[in-house]
């Protein structure tokens, strides 16, 4: 039935329901409700009709296909963000809104900030050729970036005078004497964390930790410890973490991902904070294991080899 | 390192199942890397007699009857030349793994025929057990420790669980690489007392012998040297029988010797303090004395050594070297010489136990590559404490009558007292525990500790640490922790010994303020998201250290860059002062495995002499962009604008004079205030020749240090009206030595003049082969009033005006 036809019908329904005068009282209301539900599906079939003309005139396409027939379609190409950028990018991001500030690591320093400052004792291994590179002045490309604790602990030392804490985190390239094969590289990132206040604990460095991992993979995790051995913490522990569900854990595997401690007294005195008042912790691991895990990378070499067939994935 | 769990139920109480203490250990002393269980391994192997056997003629076999303490004998054939009759032995009967194989092919033995003869199994040498490395003959067992059909795994305690411990995490612990400081340990964890052996503390004294000398040249490199002379007549004697001792060195990855050797070794895996035999004839002769001199002194430059192995040595100067009057005997620490090596002639032995330097003999064991069970214990610095004690129980289990006992200990270490309240330890850790728990904790690993508040007295004398306050303890480490020194110390071990894991977590409170993000990071991300996001380009990393030649076929400076003396490769050797020459690697490497049309970009950090240093004295690095792709200058031009256009920054280019890799007349500099920060432009075509590039390659090179501070409150100008705006194409004709900036300038000026929001786009600049004098510029013109809509009258002015304009100031010509 056309539109038309409909219209007519309802026009003639308008007449019947004149009929409604003639009738004794108790049958009106009958009789009235009748006509009213004649009427509304009238109306909705007129809508339907009305609907269905709409797009009488336009022909069937291929969804699935990329371009139309007969015709050439440029794709916009985007550019990418090398993984350990994105990847160092998000975890500023979670420090900073936690209220750490951040700074960058650099990527040349010395004995003084690498090793001295840090409580190594001079005649410590780590110190030696087989570790530890270095230039012919004697100046050092760092083998982690605990080599900017001394340089933030004195940047912020004002923080804590102002009665605030000292909160940073560092990123940065770091260096090791090292074979590069499908795990191992001589070139490598890692994010260093400070926090130094009159009443900082191990127990507040934990709960910092297991937050950001818990912001980091978006799930509540465990977090546990085991005993590590740096010069510059004391107490110093490994921090590891429940294997997220997100990263395929099921409960019982657990990653190895932070070093870190109670900042050890000789470290705070050589940045002149007096270790009686202040207490800190310190923490830092390394960036490419989470993105490798993230994305199931199995070579680490992918991340300096500037291959745009890898560089194009992200 | 490994360790035996039934070495350590030896000395500990083990009240908890394998499973809860391996969790224990692991997170309160050190990760175990895993665990092997032999009881699995040599499951079903017995000891059987060997009842009969019977060479097979013709070949080296033997044909055996074995008794395995069924009522049948077995047969198996032998190919071994000690297997006898009434002997014990091995047998690895059909359907046992054979342990050689366990964990890889689990090799399952059958029985199968050899030339003719039924074998079931076989009899088995160390190398199929998976002991050592021998296959001279199989094994026999003394009869006075087995019967035939016994389990060979009980009988030699082998039903047992050994831990891979991940030495790093305990360098710094010199105790815990002997199993008894690692059970006191693991004492510690489950909250036991530890009952130390009693000859831990029983030593000889600090004495010289008219026998006897020594002499340590420096005590900072040999704090102390014990020694004895002993006869060594009796002791020579290998059994030929396997013994239990034999495979308490095979769990600990080591292998029998010699019964002197065997025992220093057990010695040494026991209580951490390695022990070294001298010939004391070869001794006394080496060094031309007739009383041994044992003078212990650093190497000189050059000095030569040969070792057991045989290998001939150079020592460095740092090397610690054990002579006889002078004569190098030993390389302290590492390994002995040959020329006082002992053998089957050696009558008397000179037994050592010393320690050494750990800052020597870590680079000694670097320098010559000797990795021994002795050195790696050394190499944390094992405590001078132990040294005489050990000597002792040595010469008691030897079952020798010392001639002669030596010790030379020039500067005994003085008692540390540290003083701490359970106010200071709980504070930092975060933990609420009561002073008996901390006091229990400590004295548990055989810390002295002096708490008069729960009524715990000093056995030593404590002098001004006697008065304490409240809540305070005070506490003396036992001789063998070589790492306690501070307050802090002690938090690590309560701490440490109740489990980091039981403090409750918290968070620290923080005063209300912002925290901030570097400006160079924050750049750093915003240059990312328009360079990646916007443009299409492609961030790369890459290494920081180049080779010298990658920066001079760039014509970079060599002589000013940092070089790494103990670089991996000659590949490796600079700290690049630039990141153009390994991007244009990249872009060369990439194009050549079939790539074409795109753009990479790096930050990185750069640095080089001439930047000088900072106010700590360390060199001054910069953070810089690079941008390549393959095009001419208006390709990189384009990106730059953009980038900057983005960043909210004036494009302001002016030519450059020269420049080591970009090409003068096609690259301009870029300037802020009138300070360059960026360069921009094609790459010489004979640095490009040099790269293997044979494409145009252009390139932004920036500062990113010197843009920071002028982009770090800019905003992108935006401008537009709400009344329509007005749009009119205009080619003007000019002399073809005039700029295009000052064709776009004299525009602008027409239509800033007039008030007016104005945008001038570049359509095509044309000049035909035919007239090189001129060319035409053609622009897309939009421009609207901000405050009416312009009529036509009005319209026609400003296009009037700039024909005007234009024509009068540059000569240009409307076409």
């Amino acid at each position: 039935m056309t539109v038309e036809e409909l219209k007519k019908q309802l026009k003639l329904l308008g007449a019947e329901y004149a009929k409604i005068k003639t009738l004794p009282p108790e049958d009106r209301k009958t009789f009235g409700e009748e006509i009213n539900k004649k009427k509304q599906a009238l109306l909705k079939q007129i809508a339907e009709v009305e609907a269905a003309a709409e797009s009488a005139d336009i022909t069937k396409i291929d969804l699935t296909a990329p371009f139309p027939v007969n015709a050439e379609y440029k794709t916009q190409k985007f550019g990418t963000k090398h993984p350990l950028s994105a990847e160092i990018d998000k975890i500023i991001d979670i420090y900073s809104h936690m209220g750490f500030n951040v700074i960058e690591s650099r990527q040349l320093d010395d004995e003084f900030h690498m090793f001295d400052s840090l409580n190594f004792s001079k005649g410590h291994p780590a110190r030696d050729g087989y570790d530890t590179f270095r230039t012919e002045e004697g100046f050092i490309p760092p083998a982690h970036t605990s080599t900017m604790q001394h340089r933030a602990l004195k940047k912020y030392k004002k923080d804590l005078e102002n009665g605030g804490n000292i909160a940073v985190v560092i990123p940065g390239r770091v260096f090791r004497n090292e074979d590069v094969d499908a795990t191992h590289e001589h070139t490598f990132y890692q994010c260093e964390g400070v926090f130094v206040s009159k009443t900082a604990t191990l127990g507040q460095m934990l709960g910092v930790l297991k937050h950001f991992f818990e912001v980091y993979y978006g799930e509540k995790l465990r977090i546990k410890t085991q005993p590590g051995y740096f010069p510059f913490t004391e107490p110093s522990l490994e921090i590891l973490i429940e294997k997220p569900k997100s990263l395929g854990g099921k409960g019982d595997g657990w990653l190895e991902l932070l070093g870190g401690g109670m900042i050890h007294p000789n470290v705070l005195k050589a940045a002149g904070i007096d270790p009686t008042k202040y207490k800190g912790f310190a923490w830092g691991g390394g960036i490419e294991r989470l993105v490798m895990m993230k994305y199931k990378l199995n070579d680490i070499r992918y991340f300096e080899s500037g291959k745009l067939d890898f560089l194009e994935e992200f | 390192m490994k360790i035996s769990l039934n070495a350590l139920k030896q000395y500990v109480n083990m009240k908890v199942p394998v499973s809860e203490l391996l969790t224990l250990i692991g997170s309160r002393l050190v990760e175990i890397e895993g665990t092997i269980d032999l009881s699995e391994k040599y499951k079903n192997i017995k000891i059987v007699k060997v009842a009969e056997c019977e060479k097979i003629a013709g070949t080296h076999l033997s044909l055996c009857q074995i008794d395995a303490g069924t009522k049948e004998l077995i047969q198996v054939v032998c190919g071994a030349p000690n297997v006898h009759r009434g002997m014990l032995a091995v047998w690895l009967a059909p359907g046992v793994i054979v342990p050689s194989t366990f964990g890889n092919e689990n090799f399952k033995l059958g029985s199968k025929k050899l030339r003719g003869f039924e074998s079931n199994g076989m009899l088995a040498a160390a190398d199929e057990l998976d002991f050592w490395p021998d296959h001279e003959g199989i094994l026999e067992i003394n009869p006075k420790d087995a019967k035939p059909g016994d389990s060979f795994a009980e009988i030699f305690d082998l039903n047992d669980i050994i831990l891979d411990i991940e030495n790093k995490s305990l360098t710094h612990r010199p105790d815990c690489f002997g199993l008894v400081g690692f059970a006191r340990e693991v004492a510690g964890i489950l909250g036991e007392e530890f009952t130390n052996p009693e000859y831990l503390f029983l030593g000889v004294s600090n004495k010289n012998s008219d026998n006897l000398k020594i002499e340590i040249k420096d005590s900072e490199i040999c704090p102390r040297y014990s020694c004895a002379v002993l006869d060594a007549s009796k002791l020579q004697e290998k059994s030929k029988y396997l013994q239990k001792s034999d495979i308490f060195l095979f769990k600990a990855g080591m292998r029998p010797v010699s019964p002197i050797v065997d025992l220093t070794n057990i010695i040494m895996l026991e209580t951490g303090q390695p022990l070294h035999a001298f010939d004391y004839d070869k001794f006394a002769s080496v060094g031309g004395a007739k009383i041994p001199q044992i003078i212990v002194r650093l190497a000189n430059n050059d000095e030569e050594l040969q070792l057991l192995d045989g290998k001939t040595i150079k020592c460095v100067p740092t090397d610690i070297l054990i002579t006889s009057n002078n004569v190098p005997v030993a390389l302290a620490g590492a390994m002995g010489g040959a020329n006082t090596e002992i053998d089957a002639s050696t009558k008397k032995i000179i037994l050592e136990s010393a320690t050494f330097s750990l800052y020597n003999l870590r680079k000694t064991q670097m320098e010559h590559g000797i990795f021994s069970e002795a050195i790696t214990r050394f190499t944390k610095g094992q405590p001078a404490e132990q040294t005489s004690p050990v000597l002792r129980e040595a010469i008691r289990r030897l079952d020798a009558t010392p001639e002669v006992v030596a010790d030379c200990y020039p500067a005994p270490g003085k008692l540390n007292i540290i003083k701490i309240s359970t106010k200071e330890i709980n504070s930092l850790l975060g933990s609420d525990y009561s002073i008996q728990t901390i006091v229990k904790t400590l004295e548990n690993v055989n810390f002295s500790v002096y708490a008069p508040k729960i009524g715990h007295t000093p056995k030593l004398s404590l002098g001004k640490f006697a008065e304490l306050q409240d809540d305070e303890i005070a506490i003396v480490a036992p001789s063998w922790r070589t790492d306690i020194f501070i307050k802090e110390d002690i938090v690590e071990e309560v701490g440490r010994l109740l489990g980091y894991d039981n403090i409750p977590l918290d968070f620290p409170t923080r005063p209300f303020i912002e925290s901030k993000v570097d400006d160079t990071l924050v750049l750093k991300n915003k240059i990312r998201t328009i360079l990646s996001d916007r443009l299409g380009a492609n961030e790369v990393l890459s290494y920081s250290f180049v080779s010298e030649d990658l920066l001079s076929r760039a014509n970079l400076d060599t002589e000013n860059v940092y070089k790494i003396v103990n670089s991996i490769s000659p590949e490796l050797q600079c700290f690049r002062s630039s990141i153009v020459p390994s991007l244009i690697e990249k872009m060369r490497d990439n194009f050549k495995s079939g790539h074409n049309d795109f753009t990479l970009y790096e930050m990185n950090q750069i640095s080089s002499k001439d930047f000088g240093c900072d106010a700590d004295g360390v060199p001054i690095v910069k953070t810089s962009l690079a941008v390549a792709l393959f095009g001419d200058f208006y390709t990189i031009k384009n990106i730059t604008s953009q980038l900057f256009a983005e960043l909210g920054l004036n494009l302001d280019i002016a030519p450059i004079d020269k420049h080591p890799y970009f090409e003068p007349l096609h690259s301009a500099v870029v300037s802020i205030d009138g300070t360059p920060v960026a360069y921009l432009g094609e790459i010489k075509k004979s640095v490009l020749r040099r790269f293997k590039v044979e494409k145009s390659l252009a390139v932004l090179e920036m500062n990113l240090e010197s843009i920071k501070s002028s982009s770090a409150n800019q905003t992108k100008q935006i401008s537009f009206s709400k009344f329509p705006s007005v749009f009119r194409d205009l080619t003007l004709k000019v002399s073809a030595d005039t700029d295009f900036a000052a064709v776009q300038h004299e525009l602008m000026q027409v239509l800033d003049a007039k008030s007016l929001i104005s945008s001038i786009q570049p359509v095509s600049i044309y000049q035909p082969e035919s007239n090189l004098k001129t060319k035409n510029i053609s622009f897309h013109l939009s421009f609207s009033n901000p405050n009416k809509t312009l009529d036509s009258q009005e319209i026609s002015d400003i296009m009037e005006e700039i024909n005007h304009k234009l024509s009068k100031t540059l000569g240009a010509e409307v076409v």
